[in-house]
C-alpha cells in the first residue's frame, strides 16, 4: 500500500524521525539559537559555567527520578535541600562540629524529611503526592519559625574546606561538578544497573505485580524515599558552602524543574521510563536555555516568563512524542 | 413492533460465515449464528473457541474478514458500535460500568439523561426508573438509591435496565451475567431475563455454565476452535452432556495429562483458618507431590483464600503449618522466602511487568542469583532466562521481547519460569488458565503435572470444572466461606461438582 | 502465636471496626475542636463580625476551590494520573494582574479590562486542556508547568511590583453590604449555586461526573470523556478568571506572590472537603466549607496570637491528619 504512495510516505518518515528525536531536535535548534544570537555562548568557560550552574540541579533531579522510577512524586525535595544547608552550616556555626561531620550531619538533616516521608506513605497510606506536600507545608513553616519569617543564618567564619565544595576545583574541575557526577554515576549503578533498580523500576511499572513476585515494596519504598532526600540533601550543602550562610526556602525554586527534567528525560527513554541519562539530558537542556537567556541580557521578570513558556513548550515535546511513537 | 410475527422460523439476527483472523490465530472460521425474536439462544464454548469474538464482531469492536450480518431482514454493510446500537442492539457486558456514588436513576438514564426547563428532570428520571424495573424486570429498586448501597444482582438489573430504559431493543446480548452472583440472585435475574424474552426480544446468552444454559435457554450455538459445531434447537436439563461432547470435541482424552505423579508427605496444612469476612474456619492440607483444587463460586471466599496463605491477606485466626513449622505469613515476600509462590489470576495486572522483558520477569525473583556484588549480570541473566524458557518452552524465544506482547498462555509460562527459577515447594495456581488458547493450555497442564512429579505441592483455584476434575487429586469446594466437601476428584463428575459449588442450584433446575 | 490471633480475634475484629468509623469522623472533629478552642480562647471570636471577616477573606479560595472541584470530578481523585488543576490561582493572579495594570495603569475601562482578564485566564484554560488531552501529559505535570508559565507572564506584566487598585467596583466588592451582607460574599454563594446547578442539575454535569466515576461507564454509555475533561479545564480558568475581582478586592490591588498562599489553601480546602464529604470525593460543598474552615482557623489563630509562621505547619499537619484518617479509615474497613 505504500508504494504508490510516496508523498505521504515521506511525510510519515519526516513525522516519524520528529516523533523519535524531536526533543533532541528541540535541543539542537536552542544551542544554534544561543550560539548564533549570543556571542559569548559557544565559549569553553561559558560552557563550563553552563555544567556547573546545573550541578545543584542535576543532584536533586537526581532524587527526583528514584520517587519517579518508583512511582511516585516528592515535592518535598526542596524541604530536603534546606534541611541539608541548616543542619550543616547550625552545627558548624552555633556547635564548632568541624566540615566533615556537619555535612554528615547535614546530610542526615536531609533524610529525616525522607524519613518522614516514607513514613506517610508507607505506614498511613497517604499517596505520595499529597505527603510529599505536607511535608513541604510543614517544612516551610518550620523554616520561618526558626529563622523567624526566613532571615538566612549566614557563617562567614566557615572552614575553607567547607566553601571548597561549591567554590574549590580538584585538579582543575569544579568541586561542584565532580561531586555532581560522583552522584550521577552512583545514580546510574544503582538505578540502572542493579538489582535494587530493576526491582524499583518493577514497583515503578506494577507495584501490585511487584509485590506478588516477592519484592519487599515498603521496605524499598521507604528506602528510597529517605535515599532521594539524603541526595537532595547533598545539593543544599553545596549552596549553602557557595553563599557560606542558610538561605531559608531556597530550595523550592529547584522543585518544578528537578521535575521537568525527569519527565524529558522519560521521555527520551525508548519505554518512556525515568532514567538516569534522560534527567541528566534534560537539566543541562534547562541549565542552557537559563544560561542563554542570560546572555541574551533580557530582564529578570522577562526571563521568568521566557523560561516557564519554554518549559510548557519541551514538557509538551518531550511527552507529545512519547504518546505518539 | 413484531411481537406476535415472533416464529421460530424467522430469525430476527442472523450471522453468516463470518471470519476474523487475528495475527497467528484464526478466531473465526466461517461461523455462523442465527437467533429468532422471542427466544433465549445459548451460546456456550471453552476460552478461545470464538465466542466472544463473533459477540464483538456484531459489537462493531471488531471488524469481520468476511461474512454477512443480517438483523431485522436487512444486511449490515457498515457494523459500528453506534450502527448496532441504532439498530436495536443491547450489550450487557460482564463489568457492569457502573459509578459507585451515582443513584439507580442517575446510572439507568447516564447518557441519555431526560431535561426539562430547568435542567435535569431528576423526578421523571426517577419515575421512568422505578415503573421500568418493576414493570418490565420485575423488582422494586429505589431510583434514588446509590449503586454502591446495591446488591451485584441489583447493579446488573441497574444495568439492563439502562440498556432496555429506551424500549428499542430488540436483542439483548448477556454476556457471563452471573459470574459474579449468588445462587439466589440467578433466580431474580432469569426472571427478569424471561420477561424481556415475553416482550418478543432476541437474547443471546452467553455463559460458561452449562446448568444455567439448560435451564434458561431455548436453543444453543456450540462454538470450538472458531466455527460453530453444533446448534441444539430443543434443549433441556439432559443436555449439558451432549453440550460438553460438542465443547471438548475429541480432544477431552488429550486435553489433561494422565495423573501419574506421587504424593509424599504433608507440606502444607491449614487449620480453622478464618479472616474475618469472607471465609470461615477453613481446613485445607497439601502433601508433597499431590495436586489439591479449590472450587467455588465467586463470592464464596476462593480468592481471599488463596491471596490470604500468599500473606496478601490477613488470617484473623486458625493456623497455618508448612514444610512442618507454623508460619505466619505477612506479606508475600515471607511466602516466597518459605517457597510458597503464586500464580495470580490476573496475570496483567498482577502477575507480570507487562512493560518488562520476558528475561527481567523470570528473573524478577531471583535477581540476587544473577547478580555480583549486587550488580545484573546481563549475560548470565539472560542466560538463565533463555535456559527456564526453553524449557517449558516460551515463544517467541527471545527472551528480550517485551511481556505486554506475548499471547495469554505464553504470559502465562513466563509467571511459572519465575517460580521455577526460585525452586519453590508450593504453588499455588490461581485461575491458571483463563485467556489461554487451547494449545497452550494443555502445555500448561502437562507443566502442573510436571511440578507434582518433581514432588512439588500445587493448589489449584479454579471456576472451570472440567479443569479440577482433570488435573486434581483432590478438590475442595467453598461455599459462602466454608468448606463444604473435602473429596478425591474421582468421586465427583463435572455435574455434581457444579451442584456442590452452587449449593443445589443445579439440582432444584434440572428438578 | 497462631493460637494467639486466634483467642485474639473476636476483640480485634471489633476493635477495627470501631478505630475505621472513629478514623472516618476524625478529620471533621478535629476541626470542631479547634474551633472550640478558638471560640473558647479568643471572646469575640463567635461574633457575627467575625463570621462576615472569614467568609469575605475566604471568597478567592472558595472561586478557585469550585474550579479545582470540577477538574476533579472529570478527572477522577486519583491526585497523580487523575484529574487536578493546579493552575487555577496562577490564572486568577494573571487576570487579576491584567485587570489592575489595565484599570490602574493603562485607564482602561473597567468592562474591557474585564474582557481582556477572561480572555487570558480561558487562554490558560485552553492550553491545560491541549497539554492534557490532546499531548497526554498527567494533569499533575501540565498544570504545574503551565503555573509557572503563567507566573512568569504575570511578571512581565506588573514587572513584579505592587499595582494598587482604587476602582469604585473593586471598593465596592470590597465593602459593598446589600441586606446586612457583604456583597462579595452574596456574589460568592450566587456563584456556588451556579455551579452546583450546572453540576448536579444539568446534563452536562452529569456527564462530567460520569466520566470522573467511571471513564469506561461514560465510554459506553456514549460520553465523550475528551470533550468533558477538556471542558472542565476551560470552567475552571473560568473560576480563576471570575476570582481575579476578589483577589484585588480583598488585597486592595495587586500584590506579588499571592498565587503561592492561594494554591496552598486551595488544595488543602479541597482535599479537606474530600476528607469531610461521607463518600471521600472531591464536592463542591465540600470544598467551600473546606475553604471556610481553614479561613476561619487562620484567623482563629491569630486572634489568639499564634505566631503566623506556625499556620503553614498547622495546615500541612492538617492535611496530612485529614488525608491519612481517611486512608486508613478506608483501609481499616476494607
Amino acid at each position: 500500500m505504500s508504494a504508490t504512495d510516496t508523498p505521504t510516505d515521506i511525510k510519515s518518515t519526516l513525522r516519524g524521525t520528529f516523533m523519535r528525536y524531536g526533543f533532541l531536535i528541540i535541543i539542537a535548534l536552542f544551542f544554534a539559537f544561543f550560539t548564533l544570537y549570543t556571542g559569548s555562548f559557544l565559549n569553553p568557560s561559558n560552557l563550563v559555567n553552563i555544567v556547573e550552574g546545573s550541578s545543584i540541579l542535576l543532584i536533586l533531579a537526581l532524587g527526583m527520578t528514584l520517587i519517579v522510577a518508583l512511582g511516585g512524586i516528592d515535592l518535598s525535595v526542596g524541604i530536603a535541600f534546606d534541611m541539608g544547608a541548616a543542619f550543616a552550616i547550625v552545627a558548624m556555626k552555633e556547635y564548632d562540629i568541624v566540615w566533615y561531620l556537619a555535612v554528615l550531619i547535614g546530610i542526615g538533616g536531609g533524610g529525616l524529611v525522607g524519613l518522614l516521608n516514607a513514613f506517610l506513605v508507607v505506614k498511613l497510606s497517604v499517596s505520595p503526592f499529597l505527603a510529599t506536600l505536607g511535608t513541604f507545608f510543614i517544612g516551610s513553616s518550620i523554616q520561618r519559625i526558626f529563622t523567624n519569617g526566613g532571615g538566612p543564618i549566614s557563617h562567614r567564619r566557615v572552614d575553607q574546606e567547607y566553601r571548597n565544595l561549591a567554590v574549590g576545583d580538584i585538579y582543575g574541575i569544579p568541586t561542584e561538578i565532580v561531586i555532581a557526577a560522583v552522584v550521577l554515576v552512583i545514580y546510574f549503578i544503582v538505578l540502572e544497573r542493579s538489582v535494587f533498580g530493576k526491582r524499583i523500576h518493577a514497583i515503578g511499572l506494577q507495584k501490585k505485580a511487584a509485590l506478588i513476585s516477592g519484592i519487599k515494596v515498603n521496605r524499598y519504598v521507604a528506602v528510597c524515599f529517605i535515599l532521594a532526600a539524603a541526595t537532595c540533601a547533598i545539593g543544599g550543602i553545596i549552596g549553602s558552602a557557595n553563599l557560606r550562610m542558610f538561605t531559608p526556602l531556597a530550595g523550592f525554586s529547584y522543585l518544578l524543574d528537578a521535575i521537568a527534567a525527569v519527565f524529558i528525560g522519560a521521555s527520551i527513554h525508548p519505554h518512556g521510563r525515568p532514567n538516569v541519562p534522560g534527567t541528566l539530558i534534560g537539566v543541562l537542556f534547562l541549565g542552557m536555555v537559563a544560561n542563554g537567556l542570560n546572555l541574551m541580557g533580557l530582564d529578570f521578570n522577562t526571563k521568568d516568563a521566557l523560561s516557564g513558556l519554554i518549559l510548557v513548550g519541551a514538557l509538551a515535546i518531550a511527552v507529545g512524542q512519547k504518546k505518539l511513537r | 413492533m413484531q411481537n406476535d410475527n415472533t416464529s421460530n422460523t424467522q430469525a430476527l439476527l442472523s450471522m453468516e460465515d463470518i471470519s476474523k483472523t487475528f495475527p497467528g490465530v484464526k478466531a473465526l472460521d466461517a461461523a455462523s449464528l442465527g437467533v429468532a425474536a422471542g427466544e433465549i439462544h445459548g451460546l456456550v464454548g471453552e476460552n478461545g473457541a470464538g465466542k466472544s469474538t463473533i459477540i464483538k464482531v456484531l459489537a462493531g469492536v471488531y471488524g469481520r474478514d468476511s461474512g454477512t450480518i443480517v438483523l431485522d431482514g436487512k444486511a449490515l454493510a457498515d457494523v459500528t458500535p453506534h450502527s448496532v446500537h441504532e439498530a436495536g442492539v443491547r450489550f450487557i457486558h460482564q463489568e457492569l460500568h457502573l459509578v459507585p456514588h451515582f443513584t439507580v436513576a442517575e446510572s439507568v438514564f447516564m447518557g441519555q439523561e431526560i431535561t426539562g426547563p430547568f435542567g435535569l428532570d431528576r423526578r421523571a428520571m426517577r419515575t421512568r426508573t422505578e415503573q421500568f424495573l418493576s414493570e418490565s424486570l420485575h423488582t422494586s429498586i429505589s431510583g434514588s438509591t446509590l449503586i454502591r448501597d446495591l446488591g451485584i444482582a441489583e447493579r446488573k438489573l441497574v444495568q439492563i435496565a439502562r440498556a432496555l430504559i429506551d424500549d428499542k431493543a430488540r436483542l439483548v446480548v448477556f454476556d457471563e451475567p452471573t459470574a459474579p452472583l449468588a445462587s439466589g440472585e440467578i433466580d431474580q435475574l432469569f426472571a427478569a431475563i424471561r420477561r424481556l424474552k415475553e416482550r418478543g426480544i432476541a437474547i443471546i446468552y452467553v455463559s460458561h455454565y452449562l446448568g444455567e444454559i439448560t435451564e434458561l435457554c431455548d436453543r444453543v450455538t456450540v462454538f470450538r476452535n472458531g466455527v460453530d459445531v453444533a446448534v441444539l434447537d430443543h434443549v433441556d436439563s439432559h443436555s449439558a452432556d451432549t453440550i460438553i461432547e460438542h465443547m471438548v470435541g475429541r480432544e477431552l482424552e488429550a486435553l489433561y495429562p494422565g495423573k501419574s505423579h506421587r504424593i509424599g508427605d504433608t507440606l502444607l496444612d491449614i487449620s480453622q483458618l478464618s479472616d474475618g469476612s469472607r471465609f470461615r474456619d477453613v481446613d485445607l492440607c497439601v502433601r508433597r507431590g499431590e495436586i489439591v483444587g479449590v472450587a467455588g463460586l465467586i463470592g464464596s471466599g476462593r480468592e481471599e483464600l488463596t491471596d490470604t496463605i500468599y500473606g496478601l491477606r490477613q488470617a484473623t485466626s486458625g493456623t497455618v503449618t508448612f514444610d512442618g513449622d507454623a508460619i505466619n505469613l505477612k506479606a508475600p515476600w515471607a511466602a516466597v522466602q518459605k517457597g510458597i509462590v503464586l500464580v495470580p489470576r490476573d496475570r496483567r495486572h498482577d502477575g507480570l511487568i507487562l512493560d518488562m522483558t520476558v528475561g527481567d520477569n523470570i528473573n524478577l525473583a531471583s535477581l540476587d542469583e544473577v547478580a555480583s556484588f549486587r550488580i545484573e549480570n546481563r549475560e548470565k541473566a539472560a542466560r538463565r532466562a533463555e535456559a527456564l524458557s526453553d524449557k517449558i518452552d516460551i515463544r517467541p524465544r527471545r527472551v528480550e521481547a517485551v511481556t505486554r506482547f506475548l499471547s495469554g498462555g505464553n504470559q502465562q509460562k513466563v509467571v511459572l519460569a519465575r517460580w521455577l527459577a526460585t525452586g519453590s515447594k508450593l504453588f499455588i495456581l490461581d485461575e491458571p488458565t483463563v485467556g489461554v488458547d487451547i494449545g497452550a493450555k494443555v502445555e500448561i497442564y502437562q507443566l502442573i503435572e510436571d511440578l507434582a512429579k518433581e514432588g512439588a505441592g500445587v493448589l489449584v483455584s479454579s471456576s472451570d470444572p472440567a479443569e479440577l476434575l482433570g488435573l486434581c487429586d483432590r478438590i475442595i469446594i467453598l461455599m459462602r466461606g466454608r468448606v463444604v466437601e473435602d473429596r478425591p476428584a474421582a468421586e465427583l463428575t463435572i455435574d455434581s461438582l457444579l451442584a456442590l459449588t452452587t449449593g443445589g442450584h443445579v439440582k432444584a433446575a434440572s428438578a | 502465636m497462631s493460637g494467639e490471633a486466634s483467642s485474639m480475634s473476636a476483640p480485634r475484629g471489633w476493635i477495627q471496626r470501631s478505630a475505621g468509623m472513629w478514623l472516618g469522623t476524625l478529620p471533621l472533629m478535629i476541626f470542631v475542636a479547634l474551633l472550640l478552642y478558638l471560640s473558647i480562647a479568643s471572646a469575640n471570636f463567635l461574633t457575627l463580625s467575625t463570621l462576615d471577616l472569614i467568609l469575605r477573606q475566604a471568597i478567592p479560595t472558595v472561586i478557585v476551590c469550585l474550579g479545582l472541584s470540577v477538574v476533579v470530578m472529570a478527572g477522577g481523585d486519583d491526585v497523580v494520573s487523575g484529574g487536578i488543576d493546579l493552575s487555577v490561582p496562577a490564572t486568577a493572579v494573571l487576570a487579576a494582574a491584567i485587570i489592575a495594570d489595565q484599570i490602574s495603569l493603562h485607564e482602561t475601562a473597567l468592562a474591557i479590562a474585564l474582557l481582556l482578564a477572561m480572555a487570558g485566564a480561558l487562554a490558560v484554560g485552553i492550553v491545560n486542556a491541549f497539554l492534557v488531552v490532546w499531548v497526554g501529559m498527567t494533569p499533575l505535570l501540565a498544570t504545574l508547568a503551565t503555573s509557572v508559565a503563567v507566573v512568569g507572564i504575570v511578571k512581565v506584566i506588573t514587572a513584579s511590583r505592587r499595582i494598587n487598585v482604587d476602582h469604585a467596583a473593586i471598593v465596592w466588592l470590597r465593602d459593598g453590604v446589600f441586606a446586612g451582607v457583604s456583597v462579595g460574599v452574596l456574589i460568592t454563594f450566587v456563584l456556588f449555586i451556579f455551579y452546583f446547578w450546572t453540576v448536579h442539575r444539568t446534563r452536562w454535569g452529569m456527564n462530567l461526573q460520569a466520566v470522573g466515576g467511571s471513564r469506561d461507564a461514560a465510554e459506553v454509555s456514549g460520553i465523550s470523556p475528551k470533550r468533558y475533561i477538556s471542558q472542565s479545564f476551560l470552567v475552571a480558568a473560568f473560576a480563576g478568571g471570575l476570582a481575579a475581582m476578589f483577589i484585588l478586592a480583598r488585597g486592595s490591588g495587586f500584590t506579588p506572590g499571592t498565587e503561592e498562599n492561594l494554591l496552598l489553601e486551595m488544595v488543602l480546602a479541597t482535599f479537606l472537603g474530600a476528607a469531610f464529604s461521607p463518600r471521600r470525593v472531591v464536592t463542591l460543598w465540600g470544598a467551600v466549607l473546606g475553604a471556610v474552615l481553614v479561613s476561619a482557623l487562620s484567623l482563629g489563630f491569630k486572634s489568639i496570637g499564634v505566631n503566623v509562621f506556625w499556620t503553614g505547619c498547622i495546615k500541612g499537619a492538617l492535611i496530612l491528619v485529614v488525608v491519612a484518617s481517611a486512608s486508613l479509615s478506608g483501609r481499616v474497613r476494607s
